[in-house]
């Protein structure tokens, strides 16, 4: 596959990434700028951070706005449960992501790029500086500063580490230096984002697709997936299989290869039970859906959305009822409190979970808990309460049994 | 084999000690006879954080064995919070919980059986400390290494041994009653001291020969009267509890009266379950309590903590070998301090009595092997000589040696009258859980005390050190406990770790059918299949 494999793996080191075929992508990018959106457009690339909005819509929508100080955000925030996929290429082939980076700001003509990173771990942080620092006065970078017509600054900011700092809002509010508060859209950042300039907030898996989209063509991307769906996805496969990791596979694979193929099935042989996916904050795939396509009209058409592409695989042994509570008690954690239905119902969602789990719940509470899910759902300015709705729902929803024991004690 | 009235016949001759060629250098006597040394016995650990490390194969056995539970299991299970959880309320864990409980910490103890129903209670011989005159640390602290083979660490007995002093003074205030010297007075007279096997210094002392029922008995009435501890017996530990950074959050405990699982969660973890005896390593009997079946080890192991010479464990020298229903009972060293010697069906002595334990245990094991041995009713052992020992010190054996004389009584003889068969018996983990001089382990939020933790005994151990152990280090892993506790509480707390050991598992080709802890001997007959279905597959 593409993004994962070895031979660009190469760290900070920026020759090593050219002399392994990487910045050809950048380079074909140069030659004609005008093409590039068109080419991402027929490539079928789509925000691989969990939106899947189309990504030459949100290219369109930066180039249309004018000049000067445009910025380009490449959001690696990534604090999601069950993902683990950004981390990766910014601490293994950080070089990729540049590239795809500069290769945004030249499709949308913006002069600061920033490179918005998690702060977990410090040694990706720093491995992302010294990628980073290979580029200042590098002549591919002042290639691009020409085409943009004015100098292009590439930063490395650290997030708060927060979960929220991920929403594309949020985002902005911390480059800018200010808490990671979600505001309401629009305005969009592709309006109005930091310092109040038209801002491409793209993840880090989107931009470093888009250097090899540049360098082979859409119709070699389009190829690369499987069904309609185009080019590739990294999947961080965890939970109860035999091998968890991480897994680029075609745009389109069924649940049940990389469950059972690729993941070489579940633990102990048990049987399979479920799938937290994206989030953790959209509805669970059951053994049901083991060969639906893992795209995002594919999950969406069975009610449920691909998100990051995290797939927590759940065997017969977990408990649905403890996930869920974990997962909620997560989303609680992580609101910012701005939205009174997201700061109170994801506590008060967290709390009768956490009373259920711990067999002192009562069958009123169950009912409490359906109340909620069906209440709050487009509450927040933002999607985290949606998100913490839409898992507690389809838990209930498709192992009430697991509910109804515990509650009986 | 000799039979058991010609063995009476050659002592009553008082046969001379054999010449000395037919006694063997400590090396050969150990490796040709100790049972660790015996072919076969080990095996290397094919998983975990000792991969590799030699063990014996029962104790392997569940070592490499799957959990009990899984997470399933846990749901709805009512949870408890504490900030200090001690698993095992024997000396060791009462001690801790003790301590932690007087720094400030809500502790929680959690026991298998009753509280005091361990080892310590059958600790007889005595505790060590260099109290007297003529004896120092330093001596403490070389007698401890050499009889550890130069195994131990030396950064744990020096702490162990300088601990000793105040360890004292300690039991006393908490109301221990020691041996005085013979005249002193009621208040104020000298500790009684006796020399113990391996020490160049008269260092044990001891309350009769029933030193650890007296210090089990202060410490649970001190856990008792004290406000912030928690008790509950009956109570085992089926697994560990982790936290999302692969801490230690507690653990699963089996309510075996209510028949449910428990789920104690707490910001530290301290595991004080004794040891092994009930493997019944190679067959040999044991001197150890019903509940001595590594669950802590297996526990520590399954969620990373490293073991350390796990393949050492001691044989006391003079187990009861006959009649079998006391097979393994201790008769303690107090015999041999006092004066008692051992002798074959030869009636001759053949060791020098006082020695290290493994050095006496060897040399039984070799007397009986090279056919000099004593036999009776099928049974084989040597001579515990307590008839000369009463002849040279008329009135010992009803003064001072309590205990045996009980335990000749109910083997329905009189001790003053006729020797005990003997022969060694399963006594001592010499290693165990790795600690550092604090007592916590390689794991976050994990600590461990007493006969469970490694790395103050090497291949050996001292008598006398073992009740020190449980003090100091009780004191020393309580106090670290209660300076871990999380102020937080633990989100996302639960049996994470076992996917991963289950991977181990199968890329180590090992069965995943096979369940530990063990929980309670096999012969006990107790069924825990109705509430842990997956106990039924033991290991």
């Amino acid at each position: 596959m593409i993004l994962t494999a070895p031979g660009l793996r190469v760290g900070a080191d920026l020759g090593a990434h050219l002399a392994a075929g990487g910045g050809a992508g950048l380079a074909a990018a140069l030659r004609d700028p005008a093409a590039i959106i068109p080419v991402i457009e027929a490539a079928g690339l789509r925000g691989l951070g969990g939106a899947g909005f189309p990504t030459h819509r949100k290219w369109g929508a930066v180039a249309a706005q004018p000049g000067p100080g445009k910025w380009v955000l490449c959001n690696g925030n990534e604090d999601e449960p069950g993902t683990f996929k950004d981390r990766f290429l910014l601490a293994e082939t950080p070089h990729q992501v540049i590239e795809g980076a500069l290769l945004a700001a030249l499709a949308v003509r913006a002069a600061h790029v920033a490179l918005y990173v998690n702060p977990r771990e410090a040694a990706t942080v720093a491995t992302l500086r010294d990628a980073a620092a290979c580029w200042s006065g590098h002549p591919l970078l002042a290639e691009v500063a020409r085409a943009v017509g004015e100098p292009v600054a590439i930063a490395v900011v650290e997030s708060s580490g927060l979960y929220i700092g991920g929403e594309e809002t949020a985002a902005v509010a911390s480059v800018e230096g200010r808490f990671p508060f979600p505001s309401l859209k629009p305005p969009f950042p592709a309006e109005a984002g930091v310092h109040g300039r038209p801002t491409l907030v793209n993840n880090v898996e989107t931009l470093a697709q888009a250097g090899h989209i540049l360098a082979h063509g859409a119709d070699w991307y389009r190829a690369l997936g499987r069904g309609g769906a185009a080019g590739t996805k990294l999947f961080s496969l965890s939970g109860d299989v035999l091998r968890p990791g991480l897994h680029e596979l075609p745009m389109g694979t069924t649940l049940r290869e990389l469950v059972f193929d690729h993941g070489g099935g579940i633990l102990g042989g048990r049987a399979f039970k479920a799938v937290f996916t994206g989030g953790p904050s959209n509805t669970l795939l059951t053994a049901a859906d083991l060969d639906a396509p893992m795209d995002f009209d594919g999950l969406r058409a069975r009610g449920s959305r691909l998100g990051t592409g995290a797939m927590i695989v759940v065997g017969e042994g977990t408990s649905i009822l403890r996930k869920t509570a974990e997962y909620v008690a997560f989303f609680a954690a992580s609101s910012c409190g701005q939205c009174p239905p997201c700061k109170i119902g994801t506590f008060q969602v967290a709390r009768l979970l956490e009373r259920i789990e711990a067999g002192t719940g009562r069958p009123g509470d169950l009912a409490a808990l359906r109340n909620l899910a069906a209440l709050l759902p487009g509450s927040g300015r933002c999607g985290l309460v949606d998100g913490a709705a839409t898992v507690l729902a389809s838990s209930l929803r498709t192992f009430p049994e697991e509910y109804a024991r515990a509650v009986r004690g | 084999m000799i039979p058991w009235d010609q063995a009476l016949a050659n002592r009553a001759a008082r046969a001379p000690a054999p010449p000395a060629a037919a006694s063997l250098p400590k090396d050969s006597l150990l490796a040709g006879f100790h049972p660790d040394h015996a072919p076969g016995a080990m095996e290397p650990l094919r998983i975990g954080a000792s991969a590799g490390q030699n063990c014996p194969a029962a104790l392997a056995a569940l070592l490499h064995a799957n959990a009990l539970v899984e997470d399933l299991d846990i749901a709805g299970a009512p949870v408890l919070d504490a900030e200090v959880l001690v698993i095992g309320a024997g000396g060791a864990g009462c001690v801790a919980a003790l301590t932690a409980a007087r720094a400030g910490a809500r502790v929680l103890l959690a026991t298998k059986l009753r509280m005091g129903d361990g080892n310590t209670v059958m600790a007889e011989g005595g505790i060590q400390a260099a109290v007297g005159a003529e004896d120092s640390l330093q001596r403490h602290f070389d007698d401890t290494l050499r009889a550890g083979h130069f195994r131990a660490d030396r950064a744990l007995v020096a702490a162990l041994v300088s601990d000793g002093p105040e360890a004292i003074r300690w039991l006393i205030r908490e109301g221990m009653e020691f041996d005085l010297e013979d005249g002193a007075a009621r208040i104020g007279g000298h500790l009684f001291r006796k020399k113990p096997g391996g020490a160049t210094a008269a260092r044990l002392l001891s309350h009769r020969d029933y030193t650890g029922l007296e210090m089990m008995r202060v410490l649970r009435e001190a856990v008792l009267l004290t406000p912030g501890i928690t008790v509950l017996e009956r109570h085992p530990a089926v697994e560990l509890l982790t936290d999302p950074h692969g801490g230690c959050a507690g653990a699963v405990l089996l309510d075996l009266e209510a028949r449910r699982l428990v789920l104690a969660r707490s910001g530290a973890t301290l595991i004080a379950t004794g040891g092994a005896g009930r493997l019944h390593l190679s067959g040999f009997p044991t001197s150890n309590h019903y509940g001595a079946t590594a669950d802590g080890l297996v526990l520590a192991y399954r969620l990373g903590a490293a073991l350390r010479e796990i393949e050492s464990f001691q044989y006391h020298p003079t187990g009861i070998a006959w009649p079998p229903h006391l097979t393994g009972t201790l008769i303690s060293e107090a015999a041999r301090a006092a004066g008692g010697v051992l002798l074959n069906g030869l009636g001759q002595r053949f060791v020098e009595e006082l020695g290290p334990r493994d050095v006496v245990a060897a040399a039984i094991l070799r007397e009986i092997a090279e056919g000099r041995g004593v036999a009776r009713d099928g049974c084989a052992g040597v001579l515990l000589d307590t008839p000369g020992l009463e002849e040279a010190q008329p009135g010992i054996l009803g003064k001072r040696l309590v205990t045996l004389t009980h335990l000749a009584h109910r083997a329905g003889f009189d001790p003053a009258q006729q020797p005990f068969l003997i022969r060694p018996t399963l006594h001592y983990q010499n290693g165990g859980i790795a600690i550092d001089a604090a007592g916590r382990t390689g794991v976050p939020g994990l600590l461990c005390a007493g006969e469970a933790s490694g790395g103050l005994h090497g291949a050996n151990r001292l008598m006398g050190n073992a009740l020190l152990e449980c003090v100091a280090f009780g004191r020393r892993a309580g106090a670290a406990a209660a300076e871990a506790l999380r102020q937080d509480r633990p989100r996302g707390v639960g049996v994470a770790h076992l996917a991963a050991w289950e991977r181990g598992l199968v890329a180590a080709g090992l069965p995943l059918d096979r369940r530990a802890p063990m929980l309670f001997p096999g012969y006990g007959n107790v069924d825990l299949g109705a509430v842990l279905p997956r106990a039924r597959v033991a290991a």
